[in-house]
């Protein structure tokens, strides 16, 4: 009984916001704004959804999500399985600080690589260019990757490398007509898991892109929260809309999630 | 067989790494040594140059910014790691049994942790808004208060609004963690517990916490970890204010080096800030290496 109580009351704090989020984004504007607000709405709407299509600056921000985002996944998981499957199947000096330290990378504060992040992007004149985008969301992506697909690597066993090996293939076959083709889940995963992250960055996107390069979240706080008064129900809309590819993940990774967010961010 | 002894072919298992530790090197450690070396030039964003001014940065923010900011740093950071765990840990005792639609649940749950972090901003910036606000409205219905409250404009209260958002979007990573490590305590361990005569409270003492020990550590100190430096929630609810109650490391710097333009002072700041944060870092892959 008392665990039904308390997933009562945690349920009430977890979903209420996002009723709450719901219900506005499907209320009509002037019934929004009252006060005390109406807890279900006497009238439901969609016009806010149509306000979103409508607005040319949301689909930019949209289309560069989904390209910034997408090629980060992209660069960030070539890049690290070569390096997950050096940590996974060889054994060599200064291999497991090499590893720490990538580990350890994840935690050094983003407001601070982002001073130099700009100055050298800017000597570059390649502020506000996807680039610069791509480049700053591998930051995190790629530490995640590298130690994710070491986990994965990790479950691949030696025998099935060292029988292509006795069969005479090269270093470079056994790395891409096995490992890789065998971790095939693992990759899409991971590249999964980057894909969501590099589409949730807020910090970077915001000071390295103007408005023809910015992705949603940043587009999105300088859309509605600028100094004109914020349409609510329009942002929830838009929070609606931005969220759901997040969430169509999260339901593909499920499998993977508790696996990914041990050997990804925690260990090997 | 222990994996990876028979592949040991050194020397290419270490260029394999090269193209990663380039990039690595390129956006990762040069941008931090940087950044954190700017923390002894008068330097600023917009204006090229910059002429070396020893420790006066340290000096000026260790007499002005620093010490309000590690306040408001520390206050967020242990309010905002202490509150999800308790909350997390709940859900995951309460989901560890053979509960209906457990699996639904447990997927449910975390959605405020897979969502972006602005969409959380978005949500508890509408909730506490003072005109129009669900809590205000709430409350003023249940008559806890008379007039509507500007949670997230007063000093006083905007720092707890900010970790209650917070709060929201970090308790499902802690709950499924838990949840994870609570499946591995042996259910013969509970048994024999229980055939002692040891009560539900007991059990949970000296059995299940103790077993928890490992992952326990981690949550916490991941969570510390991020708090520490977390930026997103508390720059979209409050940007820093009001009169700068809520201004972290993470805002600070942001806001010397991209609205002041001072990157000496931005970069002593940040140093401090990483120092500080090292000392979580270090104890922190210590755990993960064993």
């Amino acid at each position: 009984m008392t665990k039904r109580i308390t997933v009562f009351i945690i349920g009430v704090f977890a979903f209420g916001p996002v009723y709450w989020l719901l219900v506005t984004a499907l209320t009509p504007t002037a019934e929004v704004f009252t006060f005390p607000p109406r807890l279900w709405p006497k009238t439901v709407t969609l016009e806010h959804f149509a306000n979103l299509a409508d607005n040319p600056a949301l689909l930019r921000y949209l289309t560069n999500s989904v390209i910034v985002a997408s090629l980060t996944a992209l660069l960030t998981v070539l890049i690290s399985s070569y390096t997950a499957y050096s940590f996974s199947k060889f054994r060599y000096r200064g291999r497991k600080s090499l590893m720490y330290l990538i580990l350890a990378s994840q935690m050094f504060p983003q407001a601070l690589l982002l001073i130099t992040l700009y100055l050298v992007f800017s000597a570059f004149g390649m502020l506000n260019s996807y680039l610069a985008l791509i480049l700053s969301f591998t930051t995190f992506t790629l530490p995640l990757c590298v130690w994710m697909l070491k986990g994965f690597f990790d479950t691949i066993p030696d025998e099935l490398l060292e029988a292509a090996k006795v069969d005479g293939a090269g270093q470079g076959s056994i790395i891409h007509r096995i490992l890789l083709p065998v971790s095939l889940p693992g990759l899409v995963a991971t590249g999964l898991f980057a894909f969501i992250r590099g589409w949730n960055d807020f910090i970077f996107a915001l000071t390295l892109a103007g408005p023809d390069k910015q992705t949603l979240p940043p587009g999105l706080v300088n859309t509605y929260l600028g100094e004109f008064q914020a349409a609510w129900p329009d942002l929830m809309a838009a929070s609606l809309v931005v969220s759901l590819p997040v969430v169509i993940g999260f339901v593909i990774l499920q499998r993977y999630l508790v696996a990914g967010l041990v050997s990804g961010a925690v260990k090997g | 067989m222990k994996q990876g002894r028979s592949l040991s072919n050194g020397t290419f298992g270490f260029l394999l790494t090269l193209p990663a530790v380039v990039l690595f090197g390129a956006i990762v450690l040069y941008p931090l040594i940087g950044s954190l070396t700017t923390s002894v030039f008068e330097q600023s964003l917009v204006a090229p140059g910059r002429a070396f001014v020893g420790l006066e940065n340290f000096r000026h923010v260790l007499a002005y910014d620093f010490w309000p900011v590690l306040q408001n740093t520390l206050v967020f950071t242990g309010a905002g790691t202490l509150a999800p765990f308790v909350i997390g840990f709940a859900l995951a005792l309460a989901l560890n049994s053979k509960m209906k639609g457990r699996a639904i649940l447990r997927g449910a749950f975390l959605f405020p942790w897979v969502i972006p972090g602005v969409v959380v901003s978005f949500a508890w910036l509408w909730i506490f808004n003072a005109n129009y606000g669900l809590l205000n409205g709430i409350l003023v219905r249940l008559g806890l208060i008379d007039a509507p409250v500007s949670w997230l404009g007063e000093p006083g209260t905007a720092m707890m609004a900010i970790v209650v958002a917070k709060t929201w979007a970090s308790f499902p990573w802690i709950m499924v963690m838990l949840l994870a490590g609570l499946q591995t305590v042996p259910e013969v361990l509970h048994e024999a517990a229980a055939i002692d005569g040891a009560g539900t409270v007991r059990r949970f003492w000296h059995v299940t916490l103790p077993h928890l020990r490992g992952i326990i550590g981690v949550v916490v100190l991941l969570e510390l970890i991020w708090n520490f430096q977390h930026f997103d929630t508390i720059y979209v609810l409050t940007g820093g204010g009001p009169a700068g109650a809520t201004t972290t490391f993470a805002v600070a710097v942001y806001e010397t080096a991209f609205k002041g333009f001072d990157l000496g002072q931005a970069g002593a700041l940040g140093a401090l800030w990483m120092l500080l944060l090292s000392v979580l870092v270090v104890v922190y892959v210590k755990v993960a290496e064993r």
